[in-house]
């Protein structure tokens, strides 16, 4: 009787697994419609400042703002030319939690991939989210900000202080190249970890990310004739001025848009980790039952044996 | 039917309207400018204030802070608006950190904004630099919704 009970311990113990996991899959899976539907609201922002960028391009080849050219050092004055002397800085966005499958090791692998190939630059990292954070500070690279304390559904607001941080140390002229790891959303079943450069800002980069949102609004605004027309905007104030606030506010946005992206990816890797351990928690239930059924078998097979052996020897 | 012209309020959090309208009100850094249909394309800086559009005499009012307006003309009616309009339409989006319809703006909340404002005044005053971006932002956001709910409390406008 020993082994059935400890067999059936082990079945309640399973079940209670299982039953932990599904509530996790769900909670997942109702943050993850959020942010997927963040996601989206979002687009329609982006996709409109983008439209606004390149209506302004038209005059952007006469504007030189540290933003579109790569950055210099106040002492290196000529055109072009990259600042050799900055260093690059790389924000790593992870998630907070684990149970999330390949999420986190995802992207902090390319990651470090990428720093393999900057290997004679100094690099700098920015992390938002306690496991890159982690990770980074075991590999021992230097971490000039981390931001931890996002709460799981993000408002503009909350990375204000991140984009500030970053524009401002870019603008003087720290870092010559700023990347951004994250992990792209494609589908609830597909996330691709991802490196982007963010700054300086290339025109046929920011077109790649607004694209890449692929959102059939883009289509709609592909309209040829009222790109044709850019030329003839007017523009009322400072034009220099207007192009600096709404390079700032598309950084801003990028980076609001990746961790939407990355907070969608999260929750649904952590939805599909969970479904897998509850199906697997399922599978072994169903394991489990069937040795416990034939221990019992086995069990009452060899009471009958013994009791019929006893009443052969007493008759 | 007279011409009218397409406003759109986007926010990064959302698309806040999407109307048809005759006339719309927008406060930019160089001053008020009233946008009528076939007005020429002109890009401007957003000050905070009020967007309002006009619609048959009524007036639709939203507070917004930060951010851009865009007037183009679209030469070709979208597929949406096919009828009647085929000659095109004047289109104005404005791209606002954060817009809100004056009707959204209870008298509740106004109170809770405006002691956030002061609030949020007497932190920035002990505060260092570094947060002073975006405590400045924060406290844009909770004067200019008293200011507009203050303004528009006692006209008349069409939710």
């Amino acid at each position: 009787m020993t082994g059935t009970k400890e067999i059936k311990r082990r079945i309640k113990s399973v079940k209670n697994t299982k039953k932990i996991t599904k509530a996790m899959e769900l909670v997942a899976a109702s943050k993850m419609k959020r942010a997927v539907s963040k996601t989206l609201a979002s687009r329609v922002y982006a996709n409109y400042s983008w439209e606004l960028l390149t209506s302004v391009s038209a005059k952007l080849e006469e504007v030189t703002h540290p933003f579109f050219t790569p950055a210099r050092n106040a002492t290196h004055s000529v055109a072009g030319g990259e600042n050799k002397t900055g260093k690059t800085l790389i924000v790593l966005i992870t998630s907070n939690r684990g149970l999330c499958g390949a999420y986190n090791s995802q992207v902090i692998k390319k990651t470090i991939l990428k720093l393999k190939s900057l290997e004679n630059e100094e690099v700098d990292f920015i992390t938002l989210g306690k496991k890159g954070d982690g990770t980074m500070r075991r590999v021992g690279q230097n971490i000039v900000a981390s931001f931890i304390e996002l709460p799981d559904i993000i408002s503009l607001s909350d990375i204000t202080a991140v984009s500030n941080f970053l524009t401002s140390e870019y603008k003087i002229g720290n870092y010559k190249k700023v990347y951004v790891a994250y992990t792209d959303f494609v589908s609830a079943l597909t996330q691709k970890a991802q490196i982007r450069k963010l700054l300086p800002v290339s025109k046929e980069e920011l077109k790649e990310v607004i694209d890449g949102l692929d959102s059939p609004k883009a289509l709609l605004l592909e309209n040829p004739q009222s790109k044709a027309l850019g030329s003839t905007y007017l523009f009322e104030g400072d034009i220099n001025k207007l192009i600096e606030t709404l390079a700032e506010k598309l950084v801003k946005m990028q980076i609001y848009q990746m961790l939407l992206e990355s907070n969608a990816s999260e929750q649904s890797s952590r939805m599909l980790s969970m479904k897998n351990a509850g199906d697997a928690a399922g599978e072994m239930i169903n394991d489990l039952t069937l040795v416990f059924n034939k221990a019992r078998q086995a069990n009452i097979t060899r009471e009958i044996s013994e009791i019929s052996a006893g009443m052969a020897s007493v008759s | 039917m007279s011409k009218q012209l397409k406003l759109k309020i986007v926010t990064p959090e959302k698309l806040v309207l999407e109307e048809l309208v005759d006339e719309v009100i927008i406060p930019t850094t160089e001053g008020e400018i009233a946008v009528l249909p076939e007005h020429i394309p002109i890009v401007a800086g957003l000050k905070s204030g009020d967007v309002v559009g006009i619609v048959n005499g009524e007036h639709i009012p939203f507070a917004v802070v930060g951010g851009f307006v865009e007037v183009k003309y679209l030469p070709e009616a979208r597929p949406l608006s096919a009828r009647g309009l085929a000659s095109g339409i004047t289109e104005v989006v404005i791209l606002a950190d954060f817009a809100e319809h004056v009707s959204e703006l209870s008298d509740d909340a106004v109170t809770k904004a405006k002691a956030r404002a002061e609030e949020l005044r007497k932190q920035a005053e002990n505060k260092e630099v570094v947060d002073f971006e975006h405590f400045e932002s924060e406290l844009e956001r909770a004067l200019t919704r008293v200011k507009i709910a203050d303004k528009w409390r006692t006209r008349k406008y069409r939710k």
